[in-house]
């Protein structure tokens, strides 16, 4: 066998096996048996349908739509909703498309895709009539919030009162994602290190497709800022951000605060966190938990329930 | 910072005697982030595997780039390196490259002076030349990658690894 037939041989067997799919087993959100919960019970996470004919009373609330990031599921903003008893404002929970189901469906989803699940429950509120609507969104939560901006979906839609993005991604911090789009089809997948509780709120497998789709939504939401944006009027918005993010680059947020405007042309509200873990309002399953950590957690709530007036 | 990389690089070239001087532009983009264009020289001196160990000065900027007119983030890469020629008789050549630098982004406002903005840096490169026969004139494709040891989190988020380069010489002498 000569040199090239070897080498031929040789390529077409690390294709292969690096391009098999992960082994799944059913005790990991990536199966076949665990799914976000908000997929039986939507009426318990989505204000659309828990209250699907809303009196005036509850018209007259504040609802604030609550959007997790990449490969999470509606767990990530659980403990904003139990920290909240105040009852001038509602959460609905938005579960992105193609997350909280299975590898499959996480694998063939597109990132309008996962925006899609965030206009349909707002477009929904609107049709009920609710008029005091707010966004909250982590990690790429925040990012799909800004591409809804960036590309003038609100020109045509309500006015959102307020958006918080709580460590958005727009420049990542895993220097090796972003040549994910020459390597990943000989990776197939990433496999996260996450304990066996979290492997039921998180994908521990991460199909390289969906790692492209994220940069894509990034690059899309960082040009757009590096030409310029502007809120719609009178929408309040304001970014937090660890200051040592592991995932989110912190300089997402310096992007942020240069590419966009309010409508009056002033700048956004920025706040950095004395923090070195990713989306620092989602302490629950996180071990050695300290007070300054739920010192920032319940400064970002208080200040997303007090700005709601 | 910047005077602890050039000083000793153009103390070194004066020290020695240069047998060929190519200035130039050079013109990068890095995966998934910004253009950045500047400066590229190169050194290869008469006494020591003249045409075949080069050193090097680069200096790219994003504010020739994709931060020109725009607000993306200004930032200033500069770069010393050697450069070992494959096949120097010829016109063409591969080239191997080792960069050692120092990067630096202007985050600009106090909020955000606490965020990691600086790194050294330290790249492997490969690379192909052309030397043009008739005119003084060569061109170089390289791309190479930043080897980041910093933790996730604590480098700046615009230094990102794989980066290509484009550069376009002029022999300003050759002796």
């Amino acid at each position: 066998m000569n040199k090239f037939r070897l080498l031929f041989l040789f390529l077409i067997t690390t294709v292969f096996f690096s391009c098999s799919d992960p082994n799944i087993s059913d005790d990991l959100l990536d199966g076949d048996i665990i799914f976000d919960p908000s997929l039986y019970n939507p009426e318990q996470f989505l204000i659309s349908a828990k209250y699907p004919t809303p009196t005036p009373t509850d018209l007259s609330k504040h609802i604030i739509l609550a959007i997790h990031g990449y490969s999470a599921t509606t767990f990530e903003w659980q403990e904003f909703k139990d920290w909240s008893t105040n009852p001038s404002y509602r959460i609905s929970q938005v579960l992105l498309d193609g997350h909280g189901r299975d590898y499959e469906s996480f694998k063939s989803s597109k990132w309008e895709d996962w925006r899609s699940a965030i206009t349909d429950e707002y477009e929904k509120l609107i049709a009920l009539g609710y008029t005091k609507i707010s966004i909250a969104g982590s990690s790429t939560g925040g990012t799909l919030i800004l591409e809804l901006v960036k590309s003038g979906y609100f020109n045509t839609h309500l006015h959102p009162k307020n958006l918080f993005l709580i460590d958005p991604i727009v420049v990542s911090s895993t220097k090796l994602q972003s040549v994910v789009g020459i390597v990943g089809p000989m990776l197939g997948y990433v496999e996260v290190d996450q304990s066996s509780q979290e492997n039921k709120y998180w994908y521990r497998f991460r199909p390289y497709e969906t790692v492209n789709e994220l940069n894509a939504v990034m690059k899309n939401v960082r040009k757009g800022l590096e030409d310029g944006v502007v809120l719609p009027s009178g929408t309040y918005f304001k970014v937090f951000h660890s200051l040592h993010d592991l995932v989110a680059s912190t300089t997402s947020t310096v992007l942020i605060y240069k590419g966009l405007k309010t409508s009056s042309g002033a700048p956004i509200d920025v706040q950095i966190m004395d923090s070195d873990i990713h989306v620092f309002t989602r302490l629950s399953l996180r071990s050695n938990v300290t007070p300054l950590q739920l010192a920032n957690q319940k400064d970002a709530f208080n200040q997303i329930a007090n700005t709601l007036n | 910072m910047k005077n602890i990389i050039i000083i000793p690089f153009v103390l070194f070239c004066i020290a020695t005697q240069a047998q060929v001087l190519k200035v130039g532009l050079r013109f990068q983009k890095t995966q998934e982030m910004y253009w950045e264009n500047g400066i590229s020289s190169q050194y290869t001196f008469a006494k020591f595997k003249p045409n075949q160990l080069f050193v090097g000065f680069d200096y790219v900027t994003s504010r020739l780039g994709s931060a020109y007119n725009s607000n993306a983030i200004n930032q200033d890469t500069y770069l010393l390196s050697g450069s070992w020629l494959f096949n120097k008789s010829k016109p063409y050549h591969i080239v191997t490259r080792l960069n050692m630098g120092y990067f630096y982004s202007d985050l600009e406002e106090a909020i955000f002076k606490d965020i990691p903005n600086t790194s050294f840096l330290f790249s492997p490169e490969v690379g192909f030349t052309y030397d043009f026969k008739k005119a003084p004139i060569s061109l170089n494709f390289g791309t190479g990658f930043y080897i980041i040891t910093a933790k996730e989190g604590y480098s700046p988020g615009t230094l990102q690894p794989l980066y290509f380069h484009l550069d376009l010489y002029y022999t300003l002498f050759k002796k």
